[in-house]
């Protein structure tokens, strides 16, 4: 059980606290509610280089990180198709630090034509660093496509491509802003070793002031339903031929998600699972093979990938992969099997949620998606998957037809 | 009447004035095994992480060690592998098992509901794995594959080539598997090596999390009763250094559209006095996101997505590495600039407002390192890897970060880093010498 508050300030700022007086520290996390999905087809990577840009300086703060330092504070963000997620922690005499930085840079950023340019040129190098110089790197910039024809989930966070990112304009940069960062667009959580009226007390006075905003309105096309297989097959430079199946699934707030979250479970969470045991150490036809939900808010991929065992042809694995999954769909999961998951689930989100960042996060992205007190009921709901409905999903998942297969074959 | 807010002025900030070093409970097994328990954190969970003389440095071929740890969970007098990988995930269990340079370490994660059942398992892994030639085999061809795939990145190469050119291509803390020693494992040979490392005499135990006497009590039962294993004695012995290689060295990955590059040298361990001067040396030049390297490489020039430099220690040396991924266009220059920003270290005085900008952020560090039960065993475990946990470490560190003055810091700077008696190594298309 995760005890939190709650409140709103006049200007639509939602609020929340979690109060633990064990530690020294108090960490805040700020959820903007902007991701990839509300970018211009034409302009993607930019809620990504939005982020980096938060960093170079508000309108009243020339530098964040600096007077952060000084305050013996630490600080990250992170941007998915979905949102765009700040977080810092301080020791807790100074956290009002933490609310004076976090406030000038919703108000408003420098806008520095400086900064623009330098940020541009090291997200240039971070779509060089995480998708082209990998190996397997840009499989997701081919997967994604292939899966989405009409949804923004069609593009990764880093962009389409880095031509986007090096055209983006500083005006480009205020309109995003403008039309996205506001507190009625945003979710604060502040977390640690402080009372809740001391958090009322400094949100009032930092946040209460910046003027609510209007936000764009999200009307993103729901990507229809897919009615035959899709395949690409490309050729890289790299040592294994690889496989990616991604099937469409539900959105995140969906009754089935905690079902089809345990199906990818069944599949590959642990040695004891079904393609690891089956795929990998009897049939020793993978060196590596996974399964999971990519878990976002509208609907989403269940998706499958296996890295090939030498002379292994992609016909043989993709028609084992399709036999395990078509048992989910024939085959009634044993009691047993059913709770050993739901337990796995259990302790993966109770060791997940351990520390007051980790709690911070989790109370805001819930609340994002509708109430910050599901997070209590999320086990509950995960108990209470049944067996029918472990193959009642997996019958609607997996058919050839919701199938986009990559197929990413090694030149050597 | 509201007070127009002046947001220029930033709020007064205070830092603590002492950290609390929160100090683990130490006590023996009936066997005299030494335990360290970390008894803290409201949730419902366990760590406990068993520390053995069994790190790669003991071997006598490549790979022995890791594949020892790797394999503890791939069948036991009792259990066969699938039953063990059964039991932790039905229990939501997680089993770490890796081997290093110097140390094996197993770590088991558990819900406090099923302590003693997974304890009981985890005695089973250390004390009584068979190592099946089935299992070993199917490890090897997939470690191999992982292996293969590790070498094609750019990172793993400049990394490679920075320990050969260190320590020596067959020094023990110098040296790399290859895919085909993979071929070369047995499993007598991991059987030997686990009788001889992993016992009574060559363990130490860190339990933390929801944990009390009831849990000593139980960790006491499997772990204390008998002086188990093969080997009565600590099988530590230290090892001798060559002088360390320096200069450049390149290799070549056509096509890559990145450099990696990492640029160090041999430094002091962690019990050394100068140890605490030389992190805040390495704080200013690249530990942390505001540092000189980062502030010059990313956010002034965009050569590179990150830059950070790291003081390493390992049990019997410590090395300072200096690692990056740069466009390929731009190696040349961003080796000079490091070089510049060492140079400008050794012979400029860093002036009082960043030294108290990197002051104020490394107290904050130190406070957030003992933030729960799983952090304050982690420094545990590094504090008994390095001095047998003396606390004085943290007093003398405090110090240091409280009273260090600017040419405290340019004299360590120069005394122990020397651009031209460092290695530089490069991974990538672009030599640096062409």
């Amino acid at each position: 059980m995760i005890h939190f508050d709650r409140f709103t300030l006049n200007n639509g700022l939602r609020v929340l606290v979690h109060q633990d007086n064990s530690t020294p520290i108090v960490t805040m996390n700020l959820l903007y509610n902007v991701g990839a999905r509300d970018e211009d087809p034409n302009r993607t990577g930019f809620a990504h280089l939005f982020e980096h840009l938060m960093f170079g300086g508000s309108v009243n703060i020339p530098l964040y990180d600096e007077p952060l330092d000084r305050a013996g504070g630490e600080n990250n963000a992170f941007t998915t198709n979905d949102i765009t997620n700040y977080y810092l922690s301080l020791p807790k005499e100074n956290i009002e630090t933490g609310f004076w930085l976090e406030s000038d840079r919703m108000l408003s950023l420098a806008f520095s034509q400086g900064n623009l340019g330098v940020q541009k040129s090291v997200v240039v190098e971070e779509f060089n660093q995480s998708y082209l110089n990998q190996p397997y790197g840009d499989a997701w910039l081919l997967l994604r496509p292939l899966a989405y024809k009409v949804h923004p989930y069609m593009w990764s966070t880093i962009g389409k491509e880095p031509q986007h990112i090096k055209d983006a304009t500083l005006n480009d940069v205020k309109s995003f802003f403008f039309s996205h960062y506001a507190p009625n667009n945003a979710i604060l959580c502040v977390s640690g070793n402080i009372e809740v009226d001391e958090v009322k007390r400094l949100a009032e006075k930092w946040f209460a002031p910046i003027p609510e905003r209007e936000v764009k309105l999200r009307s993103l096309p729901k990507e229809p339903v897919q009615t035959e297989p899709r395949t690409l097959e490309v050729t890289r430079n790299v040592p294994y031929d690889s496989i990616y199946m991604a099937f469409h699934m539900c959105n995140r707030n969906h009754p089935d998600y905690p079902a089809t979250d345990l199906i990818t479970d069944l599949l590959s969470n642990g040695k004891s699972s079904r393609l690891f045991q089956n795929l990998v150490k009897e049939r020793k036809l993978f060196s590596d093979i996974n399964a999971f939900i990519t878990g976002d808010v509208d609907d989403g991929l269940l998706v499958v990938t296996g890295r090939l065992v030498q002379d292994i042809s992609f016909e043989e694995a993709q028609n084992e992969i399709f036999g395990e999954l078509n048992r989910l769909k024939n085959e009634k999961v044993s009691e047993y099997e059913l709770s050993k998951v739901v337990n796995k689930f259990e302790s993966t989100f109770t060791f997940g949620l351990t520390s007051p960042l980790e709690k911070a996060f989790n109370l805001c992205y819930y609340e994002m998606l509708g109430d910050a007190g599901w997070l209590n009921s999320i086990v509950g709901q995960y108990r209470n998957v049944t067996i029918d409905d472990i193959t009642r999903v997996a019958g609607s998942i997996f058919t050839p037809d919701n199938c986009s297969t990559l197929l990413y074959k090694a030149a050597r | 009447m509201k007070n127009e807010l002046n947001r220029s002025v930033p709020p007064l900030v205070v830092l603590p004035e002492n950290i609390k070093v929160p100090h683990a409970a130490e006590q023996k097994l009936d066997n005299g095994m030494p335990i360290f328990i970390v008894n803290s954190g409201e949730d419902p969970v366990c760590r406990i992480d068993v520390l053995l003389n069994a790190g790669s440095r003991y071997q006598q071929n490549n790979l022995e060690a890791t594949a020892t740890a790797s394999l503890l969970s791939e069948g036991t007098t009792l259990n066969n592998s699938q039953q063990i990988a059964e039991f932790l995930d039905y229990h939501g269990s997680f089993i770490d098992l890796s081997a290093d340079r110097d140390w094996g370490k197993v770590t088991l994660y558990c819900l406090e509901k099923y302590f003693e059942r997974s304890i009981a398992m985890l005695a089973e892994l250390v004390m009584q794995p068979i190592f099946p030639e089935k299992e070993l085999k199917i490890w090897s061809e997939r470690s191999k594959q992982k292996l293969t795939l590790e070498l094609d990145r750019t990172s793993t190469l400049a990394r490679q080539a920075f320990f050969n050119q260190l320590y020596g291509k067959n020094h023990p803390y110098g040296r790399f598997a290859t895919p085909s020693d993979y071929n070369l494992l047995e499993s007598n040979k991991l059987l030997s090596f686990h009788k001889k490392h992993f016992s009574f005499a060559n363990s130490t135990i860190i339990l933390s999390g929801s944990v009390g006497e009831m849990e000593f009590g139980i960790v006491n039962k499997y772990f204390g009763k008998e002086e188990w294993g093969g080997q009565n004695e600590p099988v530590y012995a230290p090892i001798a250094f060559n002088k360390p290689g320096i200069g450049l060295k390149f290799v070549e990955k056509k096509d890559a559209v990145q450099s990696a590059i990492r640029i160090g040298c041999r430094l002091i361990k962690r019990n050394h006095p100068e140890y605490p001067i030389m992190l805040i040396v390495n704080t200013i030049l690249g530990g942390y996101f505001g540092s000189r390297l980062m502030k010059n490489i990313r956010e002034e020039k965009g050569y590179t997505y990150g830059i950070n430099s790291h003081i390493v220690t390992l049990r019997d040396d410590g090395f300072f590495v200096i690692g990056t991924e740069v466009g390929s266009q731009f190696t040349q220059l961003a080796i000079k600039e490091i070089r510049n920003e060492i140079e400008r270290l050794r012979h400029e005085p860093v002036g009082e407002s960043e030294l108290q900008q990197v002051k104020s952020y490394m107290w904050g560090e130190a406070l957030r390192s003992f933030n729960g039960p799983f952090a304050i065993a982690d420094n545990v475990i590094s504090l008994l890897n390095f001095n047998n946990l003396d606390y004085g470490f943290y007093d003398q560190l405090f110090k240091t970060i409280k009273e260090a003055k600017s040419e405290n810091i340019m004299n360590a700077a120069r005394k122990w880093l020397n651009v031209d008696e460092m290695v530089c190594c490069v991974a990538g298309s672009v030599n640096p010498e062409a």
